[in-house]
């Protein structure tokens, strides 16, 4: 296990090594209580992700996922914790939450609330002001960035103008033009087209890829597919934990949480109330279509 | 169900008139002011929907989806073309067909003011605007507004609150922000819903919601469907709009890419991928099944009846 050390890293970073198995998210009975709630938003929640990986947590309007997202981002103070370690940033102290903000990028479902600047390439290297980079090393990293989010052309446009893609895309631009260690993107597909949703998730999938710990909150159960890990949330803890088959399989506790299958998945499970049973429940369409075959 | 009382009491027909909208729009065009130059967001937009019938308006992000509905709502003046309701049209509106249109019956702008107040649209994210502080007070502020009697919007209120499955004795009173996001979407669809409209326009209405509280909206969709209700419903989620829709509208940059039945055969699935949308989950499995995709079921129960 290789900790790092939890000074910030030199601008320009290169890409991390993929792979990595220190945790870059460790947290231990994390609560929160939002004032006048009647009660905790997060109830004693444990969740431990590693750098390289892919976690899709699940559950519920009002279960505790977009809480989790902002105290994992530093955003906010927990209210308590026995652990709440980010990228080697302690939350539980506000230097370590200052920290942690710089290390944790931090996308919402909202782009509207995110975009400050007048036009898209101020908006993208509104961070890297705040840092200090010199203006060479801002202009390029800013060009990196809207030429990997397909934003160049719009790179003068106000935000404003833009459509809701664009401007999720910006946001994300935006949010990784400093370099990062872990990403938490809360539902950040909810405003886009199909091709947008695919866009963001290749680049979630392309950010873990590049060592990045991904906490990537949705309500898309075909997105949650391409996770490496599902957690899903009830009343602020963590009900289930594990490989994402898994959650989908257990038929009960997905009905119990509010959640639903991939299309395939419940195609699959209302066959099965019409007697047609499968060994194993199918959750995509060439499982569907397989498991079909087989069974004419 | 909680929705059954307020059918029966068949308040919303007290009119007399069909339950159902048609709308039409012809030649529509629209821009946005930019420094440099407009930005055109709809052009030459021409579409007919029948009284009753059900529209999903797809498209990519920035194709116009919204601009039309907010059009369509009056809450913008197309700058070309004409928007009818029922066949009447704002006199203003520029071009021939709208000026026939509006001056067919003599009360064109009258007509046309009158038939605006019966048009809902349920806005992105309408949680964003609730405002008071309970959920009774939130729902009659439309119907308050439109000068209907007090024990009139009262009803209404109860009836929208039951329709969409928040029973006023229990959430009557709720403050809104106590509610929960699923519970506060329904809410501001109720603000909508008691103010009776017979075209219900919704954007992106199952955006954040979880599964099972996009399945109960999916629900009161269909009820409202069912009711004669017109719907249009913008959207990027083209299995929920393939479950709840008789015909499409296609937007690309701001022009018609298609409009009317569905087109399950190869154009079709080119022109939705053009638009960065996939041809819907079930009509995707039809055709891999080696079935004709344009008998595709609508709904996973259909899907799993016609495979059992």
């Amino acid at each position: 296990m290789t900790a790092r050390d939890g000074s910030a890293a030199p601008a320009g970073t290169g890409p991390r090594p993929a792979g990595a198995a220190a945790p870059l998210i460790e947290v231990r009975g994390l609560r929160y209580l939002y004032p006048g709630a009647a009660g905790e938003a997060l109830a004693g929640l444990d969740l431990t992700i590693g750098a390289g990986e892919f976690v899709a947590v699940v559950g519920a309007n009002g279960s505790g996922k977009s809480t989790l997202a902002r105290l994992l981002g530093g955003l906010e103070n927990p209210g308590a914790a026995d652990l709440a370690v980010v990228c080697g940033h302690d939350l539980l102290d506000a230097e370590g939450r200052m920290a942690a903000r710089r290390d944790v990028g931090v996308l919402f479902q909202n782009p509207e609330n995110q975009l400050v600047a007048e036009c898209v390439e101020d908006d993208v290297a509104f961070g890297l002001e705040n840092l200090r980079w010199t203006p060479e090393d801002m202009r390029a990293r800013v060009d990196e960035m809207l030429a990997r989010f397909g934003l160049a052309e719009l790179r003068r446009r106000e935000p404003h103008l833009l459509s809701g893609g664009q401007k999720q895309r910006t946001a994300l631009a935006g949010v990784l033009a400093v370099p990062r260690r872990a990403l938490v993107l809360d539902e950040p597909t909810a405003m886009l087209d199909p091709a947008g949703r695919a866009e963001v998730l290749q680049a979630a999938c392309e950010l873990r890829d590049e060592g990045l710990a991904i906490v990537y909150v949705t309500q898309e159960m075909d997105e949650v597919m391409a996770a490496d890990r599902a957690v899903a949330l009830d009343a602020g803890t963590v009900v289930y934990e594990g490989d994402v088959p898994g959650l989908f399989r257990d038929a009960a506790l997905v009905r119990r949480l509010g959640l639903g299958l991939p299309a395939a998945g419940e195609v699959a499970l209302e066959l099965g109330s019409r007697g047609r049973a499968f060994a194993v429940l199918p959750l995509t369409a060439d499982e569907l279509l397989a498991a079909l075959g087989e069974a004419t | 169900m909680s929705g059954e009382a307020p059918a029966t009491r068949g308040a919303a027909d007290a009119a007399g008139t069909a339950r159902g909208m048609a709308l039409e729009c012809r030649a529509v065009g629209f821009s946005y002011e930019e420094a440099q130059a407009p930005i055109p967001a709809l052009r030459d937009v021409s579409f007919a929907l029948a009284g009753g019938r059900s529209l999903a308006l797809l498209g990519a992000s920035g194709s116009g989806k919204s601009t039309l509905l907010q059009i369509v709502r009056g809450l913008d003046a197309p700058e070309a073309g004409a928007v009818l309701l029922d066949g009447v049209g704002a006199a203003q509106a520029a071009g021939a067909g709208a000026g026939a249109a509006g001056g067919a019956g003599g009360t064109g702008e009258a007509g046309y003011a009158a038939l605006q107040k019966q048009v809902g649209l349920v806005f992105q994210t309408p949680e964003l605007q609730l405002f008071a502080s309970s959920a009774r007070e939130d729902v009659a502020f439309g119907p308050s507004r439109l000068g209907w009697p007090d024990d009139e919007v009262a009803a209404a209120v109860e009836e929208a609150l039951e329709l969409v499955g928040l029973p006023p004795e229990r959430f009557g009173d709720r403050h809104p922000y106590a509610l929960s996001g699923g519970e506060q979407r329904r809410l501001a669809l109720a603000g909508v819903l008691a103010m009776r409209p017979r075209l219900l326009l919704l954007d992106e209405p199952f955006v954040s919601l979880d599964p099972a509280t996009r399945r109960e909206l999916a629900r009161i969709l269909s009820r409202l469907r069912a009711d004669g209700v017109t719907l249009v419903l913008a959207t990027h989620d083209v299995d929920l709009a393939w479950s709840l829709c008789d015909e499409l509208l296609m937007l690309d940059a701001g022009r018609v890419a298609a409009a009317g039945p569905w087109d399950l055969g190869a154009a079709g699935r080119e022109l939705l991928a053009a638009s960065r949308l996939r041809e819907p989950f079930l009509v995707e499995l039809w055709r891999r099944l080696g079935r004709d995709p344009r008998e595709a079921p609508r709904t996973y129960a259909e899907a799993a009846e016609a495979l059992a």
